[in-house]
């Protein structure tokens, strides 16, 4: 398989023609600029006639699929999972430095957390009272205390974390797991979002892009109620019987069609994306359907209570499309920055009311998505992975205020499960987490360790666009090779 | 970058703390007697230093990476040092921190980082070179001539004399000999010319995006003329919808976007003018050099005309963060505004010239002869340029536009003056006489008249004049920032009810202002008549927290003056709320949703009304005009009544009454000032309208500086405008300086692009026509001529049709007609083994290569076919979403009925975030994103889309309706007709049998929506 071990003017070459030409079933995947389908050509397997077919990683994966938890406005680091008892000490002093560039206003005073650190399970890691439910996860969880980035501008950064750029137009990471690796079913989309259901991101759609890959690869995003996807039910007005013998006359079409040009095996996909479409009717609304779910699981991910419902089913799918073999899950906590009351993480004004807002919906649901996982044995080959675009500043954002600013110097992400060490906490921000002190990580770091995980070589794993062999890493990157099991 | 930054300088520190002070404290104590002896003899920099440097330096310390900011392969620079200050102290080389990092004095700190250490000789020959005075000739490290140079795509276009093939149908067209002649270096064979029907289709979908007509398909298959196909190609040349193909293309490669991106995704109202100057410019055949000159430089070109100034919309039609350029920091704008540029190098480099000059931002180009200094010198052209919307008349136009206006002003103000006191002098009569006002009105519970104060007409309520509001003309007169009215509380309590005023807005453009607001006085709730909150211009009901308002699809007021508008808006007892404007519902009537959504019952002694004011908090709550009446009714009005009471204006006096007791004078009088108005109104109209584009908008820059790493944080040399330096003939050279003017530098550019000797920008151009004509160009990037691209099939007829193409005046015309008439495009696109063995890329063009329509194609296909295309040309773009705003403009898809929906797909409006389920499943590109090929996916996404998606269903729908409209006379007449409109054929007997039973059985729309699903009806052979 090795994309780009091939001179890449033949990949793309084939890329346009067999677009246009249609030569052997793969023909499909190689649209998908997949040149390690080229390979194959005599191959005729209809089940390669899918984008969505799973395709041969660069070696051994330690993580089969994975559930990304979007966290919106930038989630403080020192009010969760970073302790800084030096915060405490210093808590109202002035915070004295000049290269600080605060991204609104004035720089305020050092300001503690309000919540309460302890030591929790058998790692010994600290948390915060703020996220009781996952503090009691901790032993599975690897966290990342040493995040920087380049920007502290909301949707800028949360593009960096998505795309590895903070331009619009670049494909998010879920789009490259899904050119790179498919589907493991394919009746179902590789990339699926599930947004909060209290809002849409900021930018809605821009977040799911498939930026130059192929639209197939493009996030479909799931509605929280109603028709899941568009046009996925057949329309009210058309009975089930006249629509099968609409499809048979379609059908019948297609393969008069098919026949006059044997050997464009183009059309022999389309004929076989109309069988996909229709499992995908049946199939969707199955997934989609949680009554079949028992009454413990609705409990676990706090379906039973009305401030966790929505966010709580968001999760509770997730695991159920990764059941069904989706390989990429991005699930939105939180939305866009109008309105209220607000509805992401971006405490300007009043750390303790909007934090505590934030972790009342999403603490439990993750807990219970984590758990649920691992008492089903998932989480040895699913990751779960947490970011938020950045952290929150550990001087109050002006004098008189009781919120926190944007703070993109030092933050915390975490992963959990496949290939992932577990009650680890990987390097660290300096004794007020202002900076980052030790191993210093950026969002590159974590996609390549990500698709690393996935079997994929981050390095190798490019797309040719205008000029440049793209990659979700741009010129950056490490494995961190001390996070993996 | 920021944290990055500050990391980086922290272990700097780090680290000289740890060594107990300065970096010099170091050397001094480290001492000169461990380091290697300096050699005893005069050393030669260009043999025995440069080596050094280019072997063992260079690749970190040159202009890619230069690590620590420190460069050593330029004299200035390497002596000027980096980060940590001065590397090189001429006369001391103990001090230099160039060679005690070479000496290896701190051993966890030795340079060069990668590879083995330098010899003691080495190092003594360094030495002796600081000691002797680091003596640099100016032009130290040397270059050879670079031989990426060669590629052929920098050397001149070469004019190939026209190949002569021997076989006589393969003569006569250029194109044809050179293809002949490689397809015959293989031995493959040509294949023979499609058969009409397909060759009609396929020239109409290409030329035009749209499939043939009954009749061009009938001419032209039965016509067995040799013109036959020059005429069907001049036809569909001259169409109008040649333009609006062509142009879709092309606003794919100039990445054309309606919206901003980013955080928010703004509409940009303007920027359609530049999608219409598209169209227009290829309709038009403009020369295309002349069209480039437009798009990069049209606004100071000389000769500047509005459609000049459109043209630049190119240069800015990218994305735009609008938080990140209007940042707090400086630091994080201007990065933000690198960005911005990157994206405008990028497309001016990949769409004229075809090479990734963006490519070269943080270093010399990887691939190309493309300098990390010819990026800075590219991005000096367009240093002054920022979007923005334009106004597109010259400044004498507009000045004068502006006086006209304040005439006109006047003028109407002074005729409704006139016309006003003819009607009172009648109206004071009707009055008097009960009976003669309007029967059959609404009684409403409380009206305001503001004849001499704001009490309530009957005596039910008082109101008082606040903070500079006052009455005038039997009108209550509200400045818009601070006055209003406030009444006494409510005398009983009021749930379902109407609000009703009759109002004129002076100020367009006032925000948030409400005509008539119900507060409780604990301000726990309000329902308010509210302009411009949201949306500009526009009505909402108003309310607290918009627990009851929703943004409504209705148009924004357009004209301030004191002409009456009537406002209503009804609140039903199941909550639902309707508003109306002069008489007709103004968007839709809705049921809010979520908390505190229902309808509100105000309590007797606990509310009150204001007028001019939206709610007693804060803000700026005012609303700038005059309100002429105002009632209030205990219960929701229906739609009739409030047509009648409309109909009978404020004071209930229908207008009839009125005239019936004039004069006959007085009559004619009031004809005459309705006349008056009604001219200079339209006058106004005229004079009001401000035409503007979303384009540069240019300002002399500050000096272009080069960015170490492509960070706005590290400033290098300063650098002027100039042309790529791998391109020599014309010459890059621009003449600029740094502080060159603005104008000349965008003039000096599009003519060194447009320069006939230019060797890429014509071969740019004819490969992107080749590759929409035959589904892949002659270079299979066409973005990307450069040295990564693809190698070009057929260089000598690129060649040769870029030669010919600026011959023949840069006329796109000329060379669609060129290649469409050429044998090699009519071939069939069928099969043969040989070929298939040998190419089966198609490469060498033995067949015409099948494949299926772009998105906007199938679209307009199916509204051309169903008999519902709307061809209305130009103008804002139709708008298949519902806008809701909350910070970010989010866009809901709804298929919209009605004809400026049935446009072609070309004038949907360009929203980045806003999705399309039919569209984007067939390929419809991120709009952001420089798009030169689509990609063509087959997915089960795409099934379902084009299965279930009531775009189709209707269509379906429509077109089984235009055949029996068409055919009554039988069902194998309307599958006949189905088959020639979607397919350009008669169907087979078999085809035939089938459809018609099925259409029988299940009905003509299912056989339509069967055909609309078809691999036929996508496919192009």
């Amino acid at each position: 398989m090795n994309a780009t071990s091939l001179p890449f003017y033949d990949s793309r070459r084939r890329f346009l023609w067999q677009s246009a030409n249609g030569f052997g079933a793969v023909a499909l995947a190689s649209l998908l600029g997949d040149s390690r389908a080229v390979n194959a050509t005599e191959s005729s397997d209809p089940k390669t006639d899918s984008p969505y077919a799973s395709k041969p990683t660069h070696f051994a994966p330690k993580a089969k699929r994975v559930i990304h938890i979007c966290a919106l406005g930038g989630v403080s680091h020192v009010d969760t999972w970073d302790h800084k008892p030096e915060l405490i000490k210093r808590d109202g002093q002035e915070y004295k430095d000049k290269s600080y560039d605060p991204f609104f206003g004035q720089p305020g005073k050092l300001m503690k957390s309000p919540y309460e650190f302890k030591r929790r399970g058998q790692s010994g890691l600290w948390t915060s009272s703020l996220l009781p439910h996952l503090a009691e996860c901790v032993d599975d969880i690897a966290f990342v205390n040493s995040m920087h980035s380049k920007t502290s501008n909301h949707t800028p950064a949360t593009f960096l974390e998505n795309t590895g750029f903070t331009m619009n137009g670049f494909p998010n990471l879920g789009a490259w797991i899904s050119y790179g690796l498919g589907s493991e079913n394919q009746n179902l989309p590789a990339y699926i979002v599930l947004p909060d259901p209290r809002g849409l991101p900021a930018g809605s759609a821009i977040n799911w892009t498939q930026g130059f890959l192929p639209a197939a690869h493009q996030g479909v995003a799931f509605n929280a109620t109603g028709e899941p996807i568009p046009d996925l039910f057949t329309p009210k007005n058309i009975p089930p019987e006249k629509r099968r013998a609409g499809m048979n006359l379609l059908r019948a079409m297609n393969r008069d069609y098919a026949a006059s040009d044997p050997q464009n095996d183009e059309l022999h996909a389309r004929i076989r994306a109309y069988e996909l479409a229709a499992q995908m009717q049946l199939n969707v609304p199955e997934i989609t359907n949680l009554s079949g779910e028992s009454a413990a699981t609705h409990k676990l991910y706090g379906l039973d209570d009305k401030v966790t419902e929505g966010f709580g089913r968001n999760c509770l799918r997730a695991r159920r499309l990764c059941e069904r073999g989706v390989r990429f899950v991005q699930v939105f906590n939180g939305g866009a920055f109008g309105g209220k009351p607000r509805i992401n993480w971006d405490a300007h004004a009043d750390l303790t009311k909007n934090h505590g807002n934030q972790a009342a919906v999403m603490d439990k649901p993750v807990a219970g998505l984590l758990k649920d996982l691992k008492s089903r044995g998932m989480l040895k080959d699913t990751l779960i992975l947490w970011t938020t675009e950045f952290g929150r500043t550990p001087v109050t954002q002006g004098l008189k205020s009781t919120g926190r600013d944007h703070h993109p110097n030092a933050f915390t992400i975490w992963m959990a499960g496949a290939g992932v060490k577990s009650g680890l906490a990987y390097g660290s921000s300096d004794e007020i987490g202002f900076n980052v002190a030790d191993k210093p990580l950026q969002f590159y770091d974590i996609h390549a360790t990500l698709l690393h995980l996935l079997g994929m070589d981050h390095e190798r794993l490019s797309f040719y666009h205008n000029g440049i062999q793209r990659r979700l890493t741009d010129v950056h990157g490490h494995v961190v090779k001390d996070l993996l099991t | 970058m920021k944290a990055r930054f500050l990391f980086r300088r922290q272990i700097s520190i780090a680290w000289a703390a740890t060594t107990a002070g300065s970096v010099f404290v170091v050397a001094v104590t480290a001492g000169a007697a461990s380091l290697p002896p300096a050699a005893q003899r005069a050393v030669i920099f260009q043999t025995e230093i440069a080596p050094i440097f280019q072997e063992r330096c260079i690749s970190c310390h040159g202009a890619e990476k230069e690590k620590g900011g420190l460069r050593l392969d330029d004299r200035k620079l390497a002596l000027r040092g980096g980060d940590e200050g001065t590397a090189i102290v001429p006369g001391d080389s103990a001090k230099s921190l160039l060679i005690q990092l070479v000496a290896g004095v701190d051993e966890d700190r030795i340079m060069p980082a990668k590879g083995p250490r330098l010899s003691a000789e080495e190092i003594g020959l360094l030495r002796a070179w600081v000691d002797q005075g680091a003596k640099w000739p100016e032009k130290g490290v040397s270059t050879a001539r670079d031989p990426r140079l060669e590629h052929w795509a920098f050397q001149p276009v070469r004019r190939f004399p026209a190949l002569e093939a021997v076989d006589p149908v393969w003569r006569g067209n250029a194109i044809d000999a050179f293809v002949l002649a490689k397809l015959e270096e293989k031995n493959l064979k040509p294949s023979p010319e499609a058969d009409r029907a397909t060759l009609v289709r396929r020239i109409s979908f290409g030329l035009t995006g749209l499939p043939p007509t009954l009749q061009q398909v009938d001419s032209f298959v039965k016509s067995a003329s040799p013109n036959a196909l020059p005429q069907l190609v001049d036809r569909l040349l001259d169409s109008p919808r040649y333009g609006e193909r062509w142009a879709r293309h092309w606003l794919d490669v100039a990445r054309f976007c309606e919206s901003q991106g980013f955080e928010r995704d703004k509409i940009r109202p303007n920027s359609w003018r530049y999608r219409d100057y598209v169209i227009n410019s290829l309709n038009e055949d403009k020369p295309y050099d002349v069209f480039v000159r437009e798009q990069i430089a049209g606004d100071v070109l000389p000769g500047v005309t509005s459609e000049r100034i459109v043209a630049t919309g190119f240069l800015v039609a990218g994305p735009y963060d609008e938080v990140g350029l209007n940042q707090q920091s400086k630091i994080m704008r201007s990065r933000a505004r690198e960005e911005e540029l990157e994206d405008v190098v990028s497309v001016v480099g990949q769409t004229f010239l075809g090479l990734t000059v963006n490519c070269a931002r943080c270093h010399s180009h990887k691939f190309d002869p493309i300098t990390h200094e010819d990026y800075y010198q590219l991005k000096a052209v367009f240093e002054g340029v920022r979007p923005g919307d334009k106004d597109i008349l010259t400044a004498a136009q507009l000045k004068e536009k502006e006086a006209e206006k304040k005439r006109l002003f006047a003028s109407i103000y002074r005729l409704r003056r006139a016309r006003a006191n003819l009607e009172k002098k009648v109206m004071a009569r009707l009055l008097a006489r009960p009976g003669d006002v309007a029967e059959g009105l609404p009684r409403p519970l409380l009206t305001w008249e503001f004849e001499s104060d704001a009490h309530e007409a009957t005596g039910l309520m008082k109101g008082t004049l606040l903070d500079g509001a006052r009455i005038e003309n039997g009108r209550l007169i509200l400045d818009g920032k601070k006055a209003y009215v406030k009444t006494t509380r409510l005398f009983r309590d009021l749930r379902a009810r109407t609000f009703e005023v009759w109002a004129a807005i002076t100020d367009l453009k006032s925000r948030g202002g409400g005509l008539l607001t119900l507060e409780q006085v604990d301000s726990s709730a309000f329902d308010s008549i509210v302009f411009g909150e949201r949306e500009a211009g526009k009505w909402i009901a108003g309310s607290n927290a918009f627990r009851r308002t929703r943004n409504l699809q209705a148009p924004a007021e357009t004209t301030a003056s004191d002409d009456l508008t009537h406002l209503v808006i009804v609140y039903a007892e199941d909550g639902t709320i309707t508003l109306y404007r002069n008489g007709k519902v103004y968007g839709a009537p809705y049921k809010p949703t979520g908390p505190q959504s229902e309808l509100q019952t105000y309590k007797k002694g606990q509310s009150f009304f204001l007028f001019g004011k939206r709610h007693t908090g804060g803000g700026k709550p005012f609303f700038a005009g005059e309100i002429d009446e105002a009632r209030v009714y205990d219960r929701a009005l229906s739609s009739s009544e409030l047509q009648a009471s409309f109909a009978a204006g404020p004071r209930g006096i229908p207008l009839g009454k009125i005239l019936s007791e004039m004069t006959a004078e007085q009559r004619a009088e009031r004809s005459r000032l309705n006349l008056a108005i009604e001219r200079e109104k339209a006058a106004y109209d005229a004079a009001a309208t401000r035409p503007r584009a979303y384009a540069a908008i240019a300002a002399q820059p500050s000096i272009t500086h080069r960015l170490a790493r492509g960070d706005a944080g590290k400033p290098r040399e300063a650098v002027s405008p100039a042309g790529l330096s791998a391109i020599t003939k014309p010459s890059p050279d621009f003449g600029l300086k740094p502080d060159a003017p603005e104008a000349q530098r965008r003039i000096r550019l599009a003519v060194w692009i447009t320069d006939p000797q230019n060797p890429l920008v014509a071969r740019v151009i004819v490969n992107r026509v080749w590759h929409y004509h035959f589904g892949a160009g002659i270079v299979s990037t066409p973005n990307d001529l450069g040295l990564s691209g693809g190698r070009p099939s057929h260089p000598k007829l690129l060649d040769h049709l870029a030669a010919e193409f600026i011959a023949n005046g840069w006329s796109l015309k000329w060379l669609h007609k060129k290649i469409l008439l050429s044998r090699t495009y009519r071939q069939s696109s069928a099969h043969y083994p040989e070929a298939v063995n040998l190419d089966a890329d198609n490469r060498l063009l033995w067949r015409h290569s099948p494949r299926r329509l772009e998105a906007e194609a199938v679209r307009d296909a199916l509204l051309a076919v169903s008999g519902q295309l709307n061809l209305r040309m130009g103008g804002s773009g139709y708008m298949p979403w519902n806008l809701h705003i909350d910070n970010t403009h989010f866009y809901d898809w709804e298929d919209k009925i009605g004809e400026d929906f049935n446009r072609r797909t070309v004038y949907r409006l360009g929203v980045q975030s806003a999705r399309d389920p039919l569209l984007d499943s067939l390929d419809c590109p991120d709009l952001s994103t420089k798009t030169p090929v689509r990609a063509s996916t087959t997915t089960p996404i795409q099934a379902l889309a084009l299965m279930n998606n009531s775009v189709v269903q209707r269509q379906a729908q429509m077109f089984a309706e235009r055949l029996i409209a068409e055919a009554p006379s039988s069902v194998e007449a309307q599958i006949t007709r189905a088959y020639r409109l979607a397919y350009a054929r008669a169907p087979k007997s078999s085809e035939l049998a089938r459809d018609a039973s099925a259409s029988k059985e299940l009905g003509l729309p299912t056989v339509c929506w069967a055909i609309f699903n078809s691999s036929e009806f996508v496919y192009l052979r």
